[in-house]
């Protein structure tokens, strides 16, 4: 039987192959994102290497390339995901393992790859690509007076409204940590330290649960993430979380009146791997080195506010401003690395995340089931 | 006379009956290639699936097989105290061959499952096993993490030992077979998914109840208007049923939020001040509304097709013998629909208890129902077994439910048209 539904699904992968053949097929998050990728690096890199570079849109997760391979037909050749599924699929073979320094090219100025990017990977498998934010914003229009600080997002006798929150656990918990008075500590470890403890997890929820019962507060519940800046210019909530480059998307692409306060924000990671026995491995490989270099991850900036992995990118930029796509913004300030946006921040902690997602994952959904 | 002389011949001599039964069975073939195709189709998409499935839930060879000397070892192991040297010493070179194959990190993933924080003391035994010691593996290994000097990690690993294992159906369930061999609940903060089940089902029933209290009313004005007017109506009916769902999920969205257009229109005409707007959305109101309007079409469909077939004449003749309108409706015209209400209800409540995409978009906190806790499973934490098992536990459920309707009112009485 197995052998059988093995075979279904090669058969099924089959046809989809014939089309992707002889190209690099990169699957990415899609949207405006992927849009930045293709525009900032992927693009250049095709026409530098004279390799078809193809990209299509997956909604995250290691579900889909586990039965590609599974069915013994992989058609991904390039993965753009979180540092958790870096570990995982490092872990279980389905990934390439890197030798870094001779892998990805080193900084302009000679600096090598492993030190150029900003710390060292969670994994073997894994090359930096950007860097995010999940951030909170608010509406101008609809709250009165200036919220400054992670606590504000709380605070519903100052700032009476609903709030969007992210639908699962991840990062909810670091942020009500954060807002109830931890000091994140050296990138976030105090946080994490707390949220080991049966009563640090307690304390996030409580914190939580008690903004979303509030009658002056409320909480609408976002997956997508189109939806937060959507929320807020539609009114339906006063405040949100959500990625800063969507936030910035909608402030300086579409001119709405939203506010970024990066008090408290978590940084976290956005990697790509290389999937082992992918369809055109060794064009993959030269094209992941092509566009992680330098100029490669500054390029995909000049569309959308995720800041690139390498520090070098950054004196690119810098020199090269103003280097939003409008050519009048000045994006360097808008990187969620920049020094006035990391006063006070922790950085996801994909290894605490792949040990308790699970069983924070069940309690999280037990206490909004309740809600 | 001997019945040989009494069989008939055919003209070439053979027995009339063999001749037939010959062509019968030519026949028999040609019908059976003929359904061959849809056969092959059912068993290729419906049976080796859910066979599949259900292999998936109940199998463990994999963990079993990774460490054959743990679970030895571990066979006289009680469970009560922190194991002995010897299981420590068989799960270390158990360990240790399967980092030298590259495949420990299955075995991360699949203890994590069992019990959280696995994952990373592997990751770390891994890192710290190259500088041990032979002999005393015991402390060596506890002095890795402190977690490993946690019984219940002992615990958790124990429990894998079984080949094949229903662990997955109980957690479905909220339950897990503890060191004693009891059944017994999960903490109470994880309980989640009797929640959910019971949530799922309370949704089909009163989506199922409030489509056929709407749909009942429309299915009988379609039948019996006038062609010309039933044919707009109809068309009003199947315009949505053709409009993608995501499409009418997302209008309800602008319709129902907080900033909508209905809740500005109940603003306008003074029936709630701009400040106390209700909230329809991001609750099970919204759930509500949205699946009802979605799963509408698939109650009056059959209804229609039910109701068209009754003679109008019958309550005429109800009317005449006696009876109040509403005693000839409901002896003789009800009855007579049951077959559609039975085939929509069930149609109706079957796709409800599956939903998914809709709950997920407008439910809210209280929205979440299995179905999305499946997708979860299959698509972030990758616990297949998992998902397998609780989405047979929702076929059986479905299958449970057609079974009580067949006792109740009979499936040869459903008409779809």
């Amino acid at each position: 039987m197995k052998k059988l539904s093995k075979l279904l699904l090669a058969l099924s992968f089959a046809l989809s192959i014939t089309s992707s053949a002889f190209a690099v097929t990169v699957a990415s998050w899609g949207g405006a994102y992927t849009e930045s990728q293709k525009l900032g690096y992927g693009d250049p890199t095709a026409k530098k290497l004279g390799v078809e570079i193809n990209w299509v849109d997956y909604s995250g997760g290691l579900s889909e390339i586990k039965a590609q391979k599974e069915a013994g037909a992989i058609v991904w050749d390039i993965i753009d995901v979180f540092a958790m599924d870096t570990i995982t699929g490092c872990d279980e073979g389905l990934f390439v393992e890197f030798d870094f320094d001779k892998d990805f090219p080193a900084a302009p100025d000679g600096t090598p790859a492993s030190q150029d990017f900003f710390t060292t990977m969670p994994s073997k498998c894994a090359v930096g690509n950007i860097l995010y934010s999940w951030n909170y914003a608010y509406n101008t229009k609809n709250v009165k007076g200036t919220p400054k600080t992670i606590k504000d997002f709380f605070n519903t006798k100052k700032f009476p409204g609903k709030r969007a929150i992210y639908k699962s656990a991840l990062t909810n918990l670091e942020i009500a940590l954060a807002a109830d008075g931890i000091k994140p500590g050296k990138g976030g470890a105090k946080i994490y330290k707390a949220l080991e403890t049966e009563k640090g997890v307690n304390r996030a929820m409580d914190k939580i649960k008690k903004l979303c019962t509030d009658p002056k507060g409320g909480c609408v519940f976002w997956s997508a993430g189109a939806q937060p800046p959507e929320l807020l210019m539609s009114g339906e909530v006063v405040m949100a979380t959500g990625w800063n480059g969507r936030f910035f998307n909608a402030t300086v692409g579409e001119g709405a009146p939203i506010k970024q306060v990066w008090d408290g924000q978590g940084l976290d990671y956005e990697y790509f791997v290389l999937v082992a026995g992918g369809p055109d491995e060794a064009n993959a490989k030269k094209a992941l080195a092509e566009m992680t270099s330098t100029e490669g991850l500054a390029g995909s900036a000049k569309y959308i506010a995720y800041a690139p992995w390498r520090k070098s990118s950054i004196g690119v930029m810098a020199k090269g401003e103003p280097w939003y796509k409008d050519g009048k913004t000045n994006m360097v300030p808008h990187m969620p690395t920049a020094p006035s946006n990391t006063k006070n921040y922790f950085l996801v902690d994909p290894i605490f995340w792949a040990d308790n997602g699970t069983e924070l994952g069940e309690k999280w959904e037990a206490m909004k089931a309740g809600l | 006379m001997s019945s040989k002389s009494q069989k008939i011949l055919t003209t070439d001599g053979i027995p009339l009956e063999e001749s037939l039964k010959k062509a019968e069975r030519k026949n028999k073939i040609k019908a059976f290639l003929l359904v061959a195709p849809l056969l092959l189709f059912l068993i290729i998409t419906y049976v080796f699936p859910i066979g599949d499935m259900l292999f998936r839930s109940v199998d463990d060879r994999m963990v079993t097989n990774m460490l054959p000397k743990t679970f030895k070892a571990m066979e006289e192991w009680d469970g009560k105290e922190l194991p002995e040297e010897e299981v420590f010493a068989a799960f270390y070179l158990d360990y240790k061959k399967l980092v030298e194959e590259k495949t420990f990190g299955k075995l991360a993933t699949q203890l994590n499952f069992e019990k959280n924080g696995f994952k990373s003391i592997l990751k770390k035994l891994k890192r710290k096993m190259k500088k041990f010691e032979e002999g005393n593996y015991k402390e060596q290994i506890m002095g890795v993490h402190k977690r490993w000097a946690n019984v219940e990690y002992w615990r958790a690993l124990k429990r894998r030992t079984p080949s094949y294992s229903y662990s997955k159906y109980l957690k479905g369930v909220d339950m897990y077979e503890n060191e004693d061999g009891k059944i017994v609940q999960v903490p109470e903060d994880r309980r989640v998914h009797k929640i959910l089940w019971v949530r799922t089902i309370e949704v089909a029933f009163f989506v199922t109840v409030l489509c056929f209290l709407m749909a009942y009313p429309i299915a009988h004005l379609l039948a019996t208007l006038p062609m010309k007017y039933s044919n707009l109506l109809m068309i009003c009916v199947l315009l949505p049923f053709w409009t993608s769902l995501l499409v009418r999920t997302a209008s309800w969205m602008i319709l129902l939020q907080q900033q909508g257009i209905v809740n500005d229109f109940f603003v306008w005409v003074g029936l709630v001040t701009d400040d106390n707007r209700p909230e329809m959305m991001y609750n099970k109101t919204g759930t509500y509304v949205a699946m009802t309007q979605i799963l509408l079409p698939f109650m009056v469909l059959p209804l229609y097709s039910v109701m068209k077939t009754i003679s109008p004449s019958l309550m005429r003749a109800g009317k005449s013998l006696g009876g109040t309108p509403f005693v000839a409706f409901w002896k003789v015209y009800f009855p007579l629909t049951i077959p559609g209400i039975g085939a929509g209800c069930l149609l109706v409540f079957i796709l409800a208890i599956g939903y998914y995409i809709t709950p997920a978009l407008v439910g809210g906190a209280s929205g979440t129902l299995i179905s999305n806790q499946i997708a979860y499973h299959m698509k972030s934490t990758l616990d297949w077994s998992f998902a397998s098992a609780m989405g047979l536990m929702l076929l059986t459920g479905v299958l449970a439910i057609y079974w009580i309707y067949n006792k109740l009112v009979g499936v040869d009485n459903i008409k779809l048209g």
